[in-house]
């Protein structure tokens, strides 16, 4: 094993990423062969990202080794990883507004002498790629002035011309028209005839299978094979592969849905929704399952008017407002996604959280009482039982069970008749998530309307009465869920599979 | 066992260190008191012979403190809430001019204060407007009005004279002086009751008001205020007016005690101000502060400036302002970066 031929552009031996409890990447081997567009795929949380990021230097491997075409690489930052051969685009947007497009292309490659420029074919280069991609977009014009889509083209443009041999794409057509998906495939395709390897991640299998050469599926952190993609029995197998286990379903129809429709959404376009609809009853847990990017965290700021849409959105019949604000006047309240960056106030306390989102609702003439806010505090301390010691606790020291029990709290004391829950249990250890579970059907119960945007299957199955699958910002089905439901048809919906490919 | 000492071991350390951080400010007030008590002023000359803090000198001290115990409090829940006003020493020299030719023209005290009021509240709603309508950043916003508002304040006093004041052709009224230097309650004037009724209203805001829990909410997590139905524009330009009230309050009470409007009197106002402030424990990235705390923190610095006059060579007072700056701005580094460990 000493021995490292270069024969393989990519070679993974024993790599491992250890948390404190987890481990995110677990002993992953295989090999990238040279010239190949390789996919990678997995499940959300499967540990695709946490590799990535230890090839990029992002992060550095508890254990393992990485070797490109034979050699060592153990980079500590993305211009190391560059430098060694890797480059990486990803899926965020990490171009300079200010700058011409030119000038972010050839960004941190320019030939420097003494402090200054010095004229190079770096430019001709660039130009020519991003001509090759994109013909429309004008290489002096301020990225400022372009489309969401087009600034992606920018940053494929850069990473196809960076002259690295290794090219890593995290779901680089996330933000792209058909159009200019089939155009980077025409790029990613040239890239390989000029020898350089693409390692490809993406969600959607059918682009995997028109584009790959090889892929590797990674489950729960550990590897679970590596093979060429002319060998594996189209979507299915691979869906197979990617859950492996049997999906536990712990679903139990509850009684208290109602036929009163709650809350009605008709024809909710953005950005990144396309004529979304949908309704949710009184007393309902609605869940809405889809991939990273199909659009369940813009459906609910949408609904809670915290993003820009088209289309309406009714309460009860009556039109709700474009704001948080409004929303939450109107009885609709949101535990965000990002609990410590978007909906906890770490630097207050429990008492102080909680009656955040309703100030008015204790207060006469600007002031409340403090008698007021214990007493709202001890309340939901209770009925959600927040493990503290004191209400006067920073919400920064709690678990992030606890934390998001606070967030919970929030909602409830504004009185909300609809919940929208964005990914409620992430992050929460195991305890917790069932307690946020019981929480959630004990509101139900009650008579509220639940919304819950995950991208865990299993939360989904287990305590939704009916779900909508999302894929690309399109609701692309809906199902009452119930013993009989079918797993792999979920999973083969949200990766992009339509009707037609179901057996 | 071991393991349950050395818990209850680091959860009294860090009890402790709350404890620390919480009244830490009335113990360094407490030890300036002490200290200037104990310093003997035989060999100077000035002032009175014997102990530094008799009545007189106390009562001179809170006296001259009146302008910047009235701002420390608004400015304390600004900060709070993220946000800054580097021109509040230019509103407060452009209202001690308004207020002194106000007086000066003939107009009783009550109106003129009124006046000069409302004058306060218009340049705090010109930097709220700049900042949360046309989103200037805070910093810029506010030093373009501290030109702006320092500009029309030279304006106003005619050229040839320094400030507004008594001459030939016209004399200040005789209550002019009245509110920032005659003795009232514990021979004290009524522009320093006025910084503490505002301390005391102020606290009460922070501690109860709505308006106090929304701008800890903003500066603390502004991303997760919006998502709670906080209108945090309305919140940060409501803090701007209050900041420009006191403003016109402490240009009152500085051209009342000097019995002129001196169009340069507020200058380095703002820096004094965010001196105490932080001094006081306020995080200069929002979410925690206390008004209380800055007003103890203002109560230290004046103390030291009126110390220093009499103890340290005027070359060095600048100096140790600013190193008692440079020790504030490191223990909130510290205390904050505490705070997340």
């Amino acid at each position: 094993m000493s021995v490292h031929s270069d024969t393989f552009a990519l070679e993974l031996d024993g790599l491992s990423k250890e948390y404190p409890g987890v481990r995110a990447v677990d002993n992953v081997s295989f090999t990238v062969e040279k010239r190949t567009v390789h996919c990678l795929v997995g499940e959300n949380g499967a540990g695709k990202s946490t590799l990535v990021k230890m090839l990029t230097g992002a992060l550095r491997p508890t254990s393992g080794k990485i070797y490109v075409a034979g050699k060592n690489h153990t980079p500590t930052s993305p211009q190391e990883a560059r430098e060694g051969g890797i480059a990486t685009l990803f899926q965020e947007l990490h171009v300079v507004d200010e700058l011409s497009v030119i000038e972010n292309l050839t960004l941190g490659m320019e030939k420097k002498r003494f402090g200054f420029f010095v004229k190079s074919d770096l430019e001709d280069r660039v130009v020519a790629t991003l001509k090759a991609i994109e013909p429309s977009i004008d290489p002096t014009a301020p990225v400022s002035s372009l489309s969401v889509a087009q600034k992606q083209i920018i940053e494929i443009a850069r990473a196809a011309s960076s002259g690295a041999d290794i090219i890593i794409m995290d779901e680089p057509t996330a933000a792209l028209s058909e159009r200019e998906v089939e155009r980077l495939f025409g790029v990613i395709r040239r890239l390989r005839e000029s020898d350089v390897t693409v390692i490809y991640i993406s969600h959607k299998l059918d682009e995997i299978f028109e584009l790959g050469d090889n892929v590797t599926v990674l489950r729960d952190g550990k590897h679970i094979v590596t093979k060429p993609l002319s060998q594996v029995n189209g979507r299915s197998e691979l869906i197979e592969l990617m859950i492996g286990r049997p999906v536990f379903q712990d679903y139990k129809p509850r009684t208290t849905v109602t036929d009163e429709v709650v809350l009605q959404a008709s024809g909710l376009s953005n950005a990144l929704l396309k004529d979304v609809s949908f309704d949710i009853k009184k007393g309902e847990i609605v869940g809405f399952y889809g991939l990273v990017g199909a659009g369940k965290t813009e459906i609910a700021r949408a609904v809670f008017g915290a993003d820009k849409y088209s289309g309406s959105i009714a309460l009860n019949g009556k039109q709700v407002g474009h704001s948080p604000r409004e929303a939450i006047a109107a009885g609709i309240a949101l535990v965000p996604e990002e609990r410590r960056t978007q909906g906890l106030f770490t630097s207050l306390s429990i008492r102080e959280n909680i009656p955040v989102m309703n100030l008015p609702r204790m207060s006469a003439g600007g002031l409340y009482r403090s008698a007021d806010e214990v007493s709202a505090a001890q309340e939901y301390v209770e009925r959600l039982r927040i493990a503290t010691s004191s209400i006067d606790k920073h919400t920064e020291k709690l678990s992030g069970g606890n934390q998001q029990k606070v967030v919970f709290a929030k909602c409830l004391f504004s009185q909300a008749e609809l919940l929208l829950l964005d990914e409620p249990t992430r992050g929460v250890d195991v305890g917790a998530k069932t307690e946020i579970y019981e929480i959630i059907k004990n509101l139900a119960d009650q008579g509220d309307a639940v919304a819950v945007f995950s991208s865990e299957l299993e939360e989904v199955l287990g305590i939704c009465d009916r779900i909508f699958l999302l894929f690309d910002g399109v609701v692309r089905e809906e199902l009452a869920n119930g013993p009989n439901i079918d797993i792999s048809h979920i999973l083969n919906v949200v990766t992009g599979g339509g009707e037609a490919a179901v057996q | 066992m071991a393991n349950m000492i050395e818990n209850s071991q680091s959860s009294l350390g860090s009890s402790v260190a709350k404890f620390l951080r919480e009244y830490y400010i009335y113990f360094v007030l407490v030890a300036v008191v002490v200290l200037l008590a104990s310093a003997n002023l035989d060999r100077f000359d000035l002032f009175e012979r014997g102990n530094f803090l008799n009545e007189r000198n106390i009562i001179n001290i809170l006296r001259i403190s009146a302008p910047l115990l009235v701002i420390c409090g608004a400015f304390t829940l600004l900060m709070v809430s993220g946000y800054i006003d580097l021109s509040v020493g230019s509103a407060m020299s452009l209202s001690a001019v308004v207020y002194a030719m106000l007086a000066i023209n003939g107009v009783p005290f009550l109106p003129a204060f009124l006046i000069t009021v409302c004058v306060g509240v218009l340049l705090g709603a010109i930097n709220g407007f700049l900042v949360v309508r046309l989103k200037i950043t805070p910093v810029i916003a506010t030093l373009i009005t501290l030109s702006l508002y320092k500009g029309v304040a030279l304006l106003l006093v005619e050229d040839g004279v320094s400030a507004i004041k008594s001459s030939a052709l016209a004399k200040m009224p005789k209550w002019f002086n009245d509110y920032g230097r005659d003795g009232t309650l514990l021979n004290l004037p009524a522009a320093f009751w006025m910084a503490v009724a505002v301390t005391v209203l102020l606290v009460i805001v922070q501690r109860r008001g709505v308006l106090g829990k929304y701008a800890a909410a903003t500066g603390g997590n502004p991303t997760a205020a919006k998502l709670s139905g906080i209108n945090t524009g309305r919140v940060v330009f409501l803090l701007y007016v209050l900041v420009g009230v006191t403003a016109a309050l402490a240009g009152i009470a500085r051209s009342s005690f000097m019995s002129l409007g001196d169009p340069l009197s507020g200058d380095g106002m703002e820096l004094t101000t965010i001196l105490v402030v932080l001094l006081g424990g306020t995080a200069f990235s929002g979410g925690e502060g206390k008004v209380l705390r800055s007003f103890c923190g203002a109560l230290i610095i004046m103390s030291l400036t009126v110390g220093m006059l009499t103890i340290v060579p005027a070359y060095y007072q600048t100096l140790v302002l600013g190193a008692a700056l440079l020790i504030a701005a490191a223990s909130n580094h510290l205390v904050s970066r505490k705070g997340t460990s």
